[in-house]
Formats: C-alpha cells, structure tokens, sequence
C-alpha cells in the first residue's frame, strides 16, 4: 500500500499474562521509528533496516478497550499503530449451588469471578448440563440459572456448569439428592390470638414441600431486652404459646423453617410485633417525705417516684393517697392526683398521720406504701459529719440500730443551691449500714448533704445520721467581703459576718489575713509570707472558720497598709487579688475631732438658731422707736379737730424717769382740780369712756410696745374688776404693785424678758397730772389706786398737766433707766 | 470520577432545559431573537470537549504523551469560521443541518468502540442535544424571509451523511474518531461565534454562495447523494 509503516498483528487477543510479539516494517529506510505502549517506549530488537520486533512478556490487562500500541518516525506525522486485547484469565465458578423451594425448579447459582469481556470479545458465557437426564441449558445471567424439575421422579442430579470465552472453558461439577437440597420459603400469615397480659398465641402459615415432608420452624421472641427460642414441627400450619411474658410490653417474634428430614437451610424469616395486655401495677410506689410546720400546722411534701414499666404494668393514670389520722380525732382524706405527677403538698390537720400511697392504671391499683408522721420532729440533734465523695459517689455508714428496723433511708438533694433541691432518696435493707451514693448529677465543688434515716416496724422514719461533703473539694474561687470598723492609728477591726462557710466550694478551715505594709515587719501573731507576685507581706491565721472578726494592732499612725482576708481549705486558699488599702491617721487626731466636732455644732446651732429668730431677736434687743407723728392717735385727735391737742415732742419729756407719787390727798385733789381736763383725756381715749369719772392718773398707751395691752383697750395690764372703782382703774392698784411691776420691768429691760410676763409694759415716761411740787406730795391722799403708766405718747394740753419739773428735787424719782437704755 | 461525571452531566441537563423550552418537533418559537439565543447557548455547550472528546480520549487510552498530540482535526472534515461567516443564514442553516447528520452519523459508529455503558451514556446524550439543535435550525429557517413554505424539520435519522473512510484496524479507527470529535467541537465553536454576529447584525444578507465559499481553501467533505440532491433541491430554506 501507499502507508510507509505497517505494525502486526492488528487487534490481537491474548490472555493477561501472554507473551505478545509487536512487528513492524518500514517502507523507508528510517532508522529513528520510535514504538510505544501506552505512551512508554518499547526497546525492540531491529531484524533488519525495516523490520523491528518487540517482545511483550506477561501482558497485563489495562482496560477494555484494548492496549494501545503505536509507532512513528522521527520526522513527519506518520503515526501507525495497532491495538492488543488482554483479556483477564476465565476464572472457574465459585460456590456452585443448586436447591427448590418448591420441587418443581432447581435454583443454581455459583460466583462468576471476573468478567473476561472486552471490546473484542463477550463476557464469558455460562451453560448448564445434566447428566442424568442429558439436558442442557444455557444461563443468560452470570451468577445463577433456572432448571426445571423432571415431572418424573428424579431424586439425583449431576450437573456440570461450564464457562467459556473466546480463548477458555472452565466447568465446575455438582451432585446431590433433590431433597437434601430443599430451602423453603418464608412462613407468612402470622397472628397472635389470645392476647393477655403474660400471655399470647402466634400461628403462621408454611409454603406445602408435599405432604411427606414435615417441616422444623423456629420461633423467636424479643422483648425486654432478651431473647427466647423455641422450635416447633409444622406440616402447614404452625401455633406457638408464649408464656410468661410482662404486662403491657412489646414484643417481637419471629418464625423460620426448614426441612424437618433432612436440614439444608432456613428459610428467610417473617416477624411481626405484638403488645401485652395491662396489668395491676405489681410494686408499691417508691414514696418519701418532708415534712415542715406553718403557721402551727404540720405540712407534707410527698415525692415518689414513678413506677418503672415492669412494675406498672401499664400506663399509670393517677396516685391514690389515703391520709389517715392516728388519734382518730379526724376524719380520713382521700386524694387522687393524675400521673405523670411526682408529689404534692399534703396540708394536714394533725401531725400524727398514716399515709399510704398507691398508683393506678387501667387495670387496677398497685400495693400501698406506708408513711407514718409522727408529731416528735425526730433526733434533729444528731451532729453532722463530713463525708469525702470518691469517684464512684459519696461512702455512707452508720451504726446498726438496737430496736428493730424494716430498713434505712438515705435522703440528699442533687441540686443543694436551686431550689427545688431536688430531694432524692434510697431505701436499703435493715441489715445495711453501709451504701454508696452516686449520682450523675454531683458537681465538684459543691457541698451536698445526706440525712440517714432508720425506718421502724410502725413505719416512722427518725434521724440517725447527717453527712455533708464534697464530691471533689475546690479551692475557693472567691475570698470574703470585709468590713473595715474601729480604725485608730495604731490598729483596725477586719469583719466577714455575711461570709457563709456553708455555701463554698469546700470546708472552710479557716482565714488568713495577709497585711502588706511598708516596714514591711511581721509582729506576734503573724508571720512573713512570700505572694505569688514576690510580695512579701505579714499573715495571720485564724484557725475558727466560724471567727469572722479579726483586729488588726501594732500599726504605725499615718501609715499605709494593704489587708486582704482569704479563706484557707485542705485543697488551697482563696484568690491573692483585691487588697483593701487603708491609712492610720495620726494620734491626736480623734481628740480633736472629739473636741471640734461639738463645738462647730452648737455654733452652727446658735447661728441657725439667731437666724431663724432674727425678727424675735430684734424687736426684744432693738425695737424700732415709735413715731408719734405716724401713731393712730393722732388720726383721732385729727378727727376730732381740736387745735389744742398736739402730739408731744419727746424732748419735752421727761425720758427714763418715773416719779412715783406718794398716796397723798392733795393728789387726789389736784386730779380732782384738773377735773376740766378729764373730758378730753377720756376723749382721747374712746375705749375707756367707762372711766368717764375722773380717773387717778393719766396712762399714755403705747400700742407700739404693746400690742396685748391695746388690744384689752385698758392701760392697765390686769384686766380691772367691773366693781373696782374709777379710781383704782389702771394697771397698777397700788404703789406697792407699781414699784413692783416697775422693778421687774427694770430687771426684765436688764435680762431677758420672760415671756410670761410680756404684759407687763415698759413704763418709761410719766405724765404727772400734778405739780412738781413736793410739797404737795404729802397732802395727796393716799390714793392707792393713784397709777401712772405711759400710754399713748401726747403732748397734754397745758391746761391739763403741768409740764414736768425740770429738777429732780420737785419730785422724789426713782430713775429706772438710762437715758440711753430708752427705748 | 464523581465530578468528572457531573462534570459531563451538568451541560446535558442545561441543554435539556434549553431545548425544553423549544416546543416539541414541529413547533417552533416565532421570536427569531430568543430562537437565536438559545442556539447560541447551544453552540456554546456543545462546543465543549468535556461533552463528548475528554471522554472518548480517556475510554479510548488516548490520553498518553505523543499520543494525544495527534488527537487533532484534519483540515477539512468540517467547514471553517471564515467559510460560516461568507454564508448567507438560509446556506448556513442548510450547511448546519448537513453536517450535524454527518456528526449524528459517526457518533453511532464511534458507539461500536465504547464497550463501557458509561461512556456509551455519555455519546447518547451528545447525540439528543444535536437533535435538539438541529430541531432549532429548523425553526429559525422557518423564520427567515422567503423560507415560510417549508416547516418541516430537516431529518436526523442516519443514512444521510457520507460512511467515514474505512480504516483497517482499531487503532486508525480510533485516531480518526478523536479527530473527528476536535474537529466538531471546534466546528460548534465556530457556529456559535457566527451566531452571535448574527445577533449583533440582524439585517445581515447573504454574501456568497454557499458552494463557492463553504469549503474555500480546504478538502471538501465528500457528500452523499442524497445529501447533494438535498442541496440541489433546496430542501432546506435558501
């Protein structure tokens, strides 16, 4: 041809492992064809100028399509090649097998192996011959072949499966007795009747084998975690008892046959589930109690727990709970409380009780638990000891009791610091005295504390035994909070009351106090101590961990220290974070403060006091001077337009001076002599036109020094008896009772007027209605209601009233006041 | 492998979708831009060699150093961009329509060399989505000025293509088919970047003749008789 290479053989087939020879011719004379298997270069061995040869040994299969091998000069896109098919090496069939299920086909299967097939060749083909009967068939699938059994009674067979491809032939031999090699089929139709609650009746169905053969079922039966077989000879219909099973529970059963004469296989199985029937719950609820006091009456906490599915025997629908009262006095209470409850709180009218507790279902009602109240609070004393939890849980013993016991009873809450605490409980027998507590819900660190109780033949629980300890000890993860009190220069008072030693992650052994300061000595009581920062500082140890004071002493005044108190336990101390500074004051310090504190109170006292009184203080120490010329007086005097009255000129009187007239009848005379002028005075003053009889004196009325005395619209301060007579109208009824209410009114403008005693006026000025002659003094009568008081200031007509003397020799004086100390 | 199949798989199931869209032979879309669209989306999957040349050069053991080399179009086999571009749209679609019938024709060749059901599966899923394109030409032919009076779609059964050259052995036959499939994707490639010329010029005329300038310059691709009476004829919209 026109190609200038030619390779051979094209398309071979060969069996993996083969020897192969490759060949190709050149039409040129090329020395630089380069040949290749599968894109590796073969090394060849050149016959002559154009021929070479490549010797493959042991071929491999790669893939179906065939090996690739190709040549090509060195120059040019000549590429010529050829393809070699390695076929995998026909394997004989494996575990060749024949059986009916039926007597009527033969099932044969075998393992095939490898499939030899390849682009150029088919899979490996199966055939099936028999020996005796001479038939042959050929096996479309790979694995397995369908004979038909001879209608003639053929008890032996001998069968020959050969596989065969392009290149071999393999065969396998099988002979066997027909029904050795019977494999029935599945039961079915499987039913349960007379279903109890311990008890039920399966029955199932078999294919027929004919009526000579007798088959051997098995039966199974799951439920409650095990297992029971039984087996049972079916010749077409097969029934099994189960008995003994649990109430309310599912089962699983299954059935299998076989060949009962001869056993070659079992068939596939057929199950099927059934329920129990319910039954009365079989076990008495598990029950504890708390019982506290309210308000005087006995309160009970009821926990149980719930039944477990072999002791309900059915779903539980509620708990019955009976209260029976031992003294009779009451009548019994009945309760019922639906499941899925775990307690109540049972108020009760007396404390020594019977309570029994039962749980229902459907069905019935289990046995009753019993639990006696007793009125005595049980042996609370009993002291408590720690217990160290392990990894398995908590190690508990007690003595044995002397008196009988039908058991013990350990109580703990797994949740001691959420409240509900999750009361848990354990009953034991009497002869038990030692247990171990375990618990998946023990956490390190926190502290849990068993009550252990002996339980007596009349069903009363008391206290034997309180346990209190850690699953494991943690070192505490929080120190105290410290009050710092008493601070003086040389020592301070460090107090933790509201530390709890309960409620920490481990026993409390006790505290240390770590006290840092700059001297950096250590006294009695204390020694040095090295921080984990390298800070040395002094500590004291308190061995109590119920002594939560601690006083800190020998300190300098006006130093600086750092205190820290951490409790210590047998798994470490507290944290070393969070010293409490604090500084000494100096010595003297507290005296002076003892001192200036009071003294800046009672000034501050005074100074709000005078403040608050100011007004008060200034109309007592500097009332303003009234002016006549504004007083109201004079509006009346102007209303009566007379010309002659005038307000008098305070420098026309005689200020500070009180002439004090002696009980004489001219006095009295010459009041009566001035008789003309009564009119006017009486005017002057309306609101004494009762006195419109010529009065003893003349008052001038100061409303401005007093206001009582103007408001009582008299001169005088004690209100006058109606029956008095004109002439004793007036303040004072005698000289007696004006030197008198003239020496206090002169103690009072000395000291402090009593406040009782305002009434009595500051009687300053004197208008004598008569003659400044002493002489005249003698022959008044002794008037003793002749007064004089100042009243309203007013200039006095002359020809009412004499002006004053000038000379203190007229008149025998007493001078009350200075002339400065005038108000 | 997992991915290598998805790999392959994932465009089939686009191009499903694409020609689920199409109604079914016979009924076409009479939006001559959405036609164009989803022809040019088919062109770009089909132009990929993961649909159908990886897997036959991976079955076939081709994928070797100095072997692969030579997995490449003989000039030729199919008519290049620069000849799709000198055609008017009624010669390309009547060009289109023939050469997927010769792809048709030698992808059922080709089958007789994969014994792997896999890579059989993989050529059967190539073969529907030219179908598929070829369906769509038909309908855009049906859209063209002058082109109303034949509505049936052009035939994709086999027989219409010329019989590749005989080769002797496996192994040419081999080679041959590799190169035929680069040479078909690169030929999609080419259609689909003309397509979108199309799309950017829609008033585009005709320039030459498709006899004179669809094979200018390469070995034609020797016809069959009936594919050359159904040129002459016009059986396929000018």
């Amino acid at each position: 041809g026109q190609d200038p290479l030619f390779i051979f053989p094209k398309d071979k087939l060969v069996e993996e492992g083969s020897n192969v020879t490759i060949c190709y011719v050149s039409k040129s004379h090329q020395n630089n064809i380069s040949c290749y298997l599968e894109g590796v270069r073969m090394q060849g061995e050149q016959l002559d100028p154009n021929v070479s040869v490549f010797n493959l040994n042991h071929v491999a299969f790669i893939r179906e399509t065939g090996t690739n091998i190709y040549c090509k000069p060195g120059q040019g896109d000549g590429i010529k090649g050829t393809v070699l098919f390695v076929s995998k090496v026909l394997q004989e069939p494996k575990d060749f097998s024949c059986e009916t299920q039926d007597f009527m086909t033969l099932n044969c299967t075998w393992d095939p192996g490898s499939d030899t097939g390849l682009l150029k060749q088919l899979s490996q083909s199966y055939t099936l011959f028999e020996s005796f009967s001479g038939k042959k068939t050929l096996c479309k699938p790979k694995s397995w072949c369908l004979w038909q059994v001879a209608p003639e009674s053929q008890d032996m067979y001998n069968f020959t499966l050969t596989a065969e491809n392009y290149l071999r032939k393999r065969s396998v031999h099988l002979l066997f007795n027909l029904t050795h090699r019977v494999h029935p089929m599945a039961p079915f139709n499987i039913l349960f009747k007379n279903v109890s609650a311990t008890s039920a009746t399966m029955t199932w169905k078999v294919h027929s084998i004919g009526k000579y053969y007798t088959l051997l079922c098995q039966v199974e039966l799951y439920g409650e975690g095990k297992v029971t077989q039984h087996n049972v000879s079916v010749k077409v219909d097969g029934a099994h008892l189960f008995s003994g099973l649990e109430p309310d529970t599912e089962y699983l059963a299954q059935v299998r046959c076989a060949n009962g004469d001869y056993f070659w296989k079992w068939s596939e199985w057929t199950h099927q589930n059934f329920t129990t029937a319910e039954a009365a719950p079989s076990e008495a609820p598990d029950v504890w109690r708390n019982v506290k006091t309210v308000q005087g009456r006995c309160v009970v906490t009821l926990f149980w727990k719930p039944l477990s599915k072999p002791q309900a025997h059915g779903k539980i629908l509620f708990y019955n709970i009976v209260i029976e009262y031992l003294d009779r006095t009451s009548v019994s209470e009945v309760l019922s409380i639906p499941a899925p409850a775990s307690g109540t709180e049972l108020p009760l009218n007396q404390c020594s009780s019977q309570i029994r507790i039962t749980a229902s279902n459907s069905v019935g009602t289990s046995p009753a638990s019993v639990l006696v109240v007793s009125r005595e609070p049980g042996n609370e004393e009993v002291e408590e000891e720690r217990v160290k939890g392990t990894e398995d849980g908590f190690p508990l013993s007690w003595n044995p009791q002397p008196r009988h016991v039908t058991g013990y009873l350990v109580e703990w809450c797994e949740q001691p610091r959420d409240p509900p605490c999750d009361l848990q409980w354990k009953n034991l027998g009497p002869n038990v005295t030692s247990t171990v507590v375990s618990s998946d819900a023990f956490r390190p660190g926190v502290r849990y504390n068993f009550r252990i109780y002996g339980i007596s033949t009349e069903r009363v629980p008391y206290l034997l035994a309180r346990k209190t300890g850690y699953s494991q000890e943690l070192a505490p993860s929080d120190n105290p909070q410290v009050v710092m009190t008493n601070l003086t220069s040389h020592s301070f008072t460090l107090s933790w009351k509201n530390y709890s030693t309960e409620s920490q992650t481990s026993f409390i052994q006790g505290y240390h106090v770590y006290l840092k300061s700059k001297a950096g000595r250590c006294h009695s009581g204390s020694e040095k101590a090295v921080l984990s920062d390298d800070v040395v500082c002094c500590k004291y140890k308190i061995d109590n961990p119920e002594q939560k004071t601690f006083v800190v002493e020998n300190l300098q005044p006006e130093s600086f220290y750092e205190f820290l108190v951490t409790p210590y336990t047998s798994v470490g101390e507290g944290p070393h974070d969070a010293f409490a500074k604090v500084t000494t004051p100096d010595e003297y310090s507290p005296t002076l403060i003892r001192i200036l504190l009071p003294t800046v109170f009672c000034i501050l006292l005074i100074m709000i006091t005078c403040y608050l009184k100011s007004q008060w203080m200034k109309e007592k120490c500097y009332p303003d001077i009234p002016d006549p010329y504004k007083s109201s007086v004079l509006s009346l005097i102007k209303s009566k337009e007379n010309p002659h009255l005038t307000i008098m000129n305070i420098k026309d009187c005689v200020p500070d001076s009180i002439e004090v007239l002696n009980k004489q009848e001219g006095t009295r005379k010459s009041l009566t002599e001035t008789e003309s002028t009564k009119p006017t005075y009486l005017y002057l003053l309306p609101t004494e036109k009762r006195y419109s009889s010529p009065g003893p004196c003349i008052c001038f009325e100061n409303f401005t020094y007093n206001q009582a005395a103007s408001d009582s619209a008299s001169c005088g301060h004690v209100p006058v008896p109606p029956k008095a007579p004109p002439s004793q109208l007036g303040l004072l009824t005698s000289p007696e009772n004006l030197l008198k209410a003239l020496e206090k009114n002169y103690m009072n403008s000395l000291g402090e007027i009593p406040a009782g005693e305002t009434s009595l006026n500051y009687v300053s000025q004197l208008a004598s209605p008569m003659s400044g002659d002493m002489s005249n003094l003698p022959t008044n009568p002794p008037e003793p209601a002749l007064c004089s008081e100042y009243k309203m200031q007013m200039a006095i007509p002359l020809g009412l009233a004499s002006p004053p003397s000038s000379g203190s020799s007229s008149l025998s004086s007493i001078t009350l006041l200075d002339e400065g100390e005038h108000y | 492998m997992r991915a290598q199949l998805m790999w392959r798989t994932l465009p089939s199931l686009v191009l499903g979708l694409l020609f689920l869209s199409t109604p079914v032979m016979g009924s076409c879309l009479d939006k001559d831009q959405e036609l164009l669209r989803q022809l040019q989306k088919q062109a770009d999957i089909m132009q990929r060699t993961s649909m159908l040349l990886n897997p036959y050069i991976q079955s076939q053991g081709l994928d070797k150093d100095g072997l692969k080399e030579h997995c490449r179009e003989r000039p030729g086999t199919f008519p290049s961009k620069e000849a799709l571009q000198r055609l008017s749209r009624q010669e390309l679609l009547r060009a289109l329509n023939t050469m997927l019938d010769h792809v048709l024709h030698r992808l059922m060749a080709l089958q007789q060399d994969i014994p792997k059901a896999q890579d059989l599966e993989t050529v059967n899923r190539a073969k529907q989505n030219i179908r598929g394109f070829k369906n769509n030409i038909h309908c855009m032919a049906q859209l063209l000025p002058g082109s109303s009076e034949r509505t049936e779609p052009p035939p994709i059964g086999p027989g219409t293509s010329p019989s590749p050259t005989p080769t002797p052995d496996t192994f040419q036959r081999r080679l041959e088919g590799c190169r035929f499939l680069h040479g078909y994707h690169r030929f999609m490639h080419s259609v689909g970047q003309v397509f979108r010329e199309w799309a950017e010029s829609p008033s585009r005329s005709r320039r030459h003749s498709p006899r004179r300038g669809l094979w200018k310059g390469a070995r034609r691709v020797p016809l069959s008789r009936g594919n050359k009476r159904l040129l002459l004829r016009g059986q396929l919209p000018r």
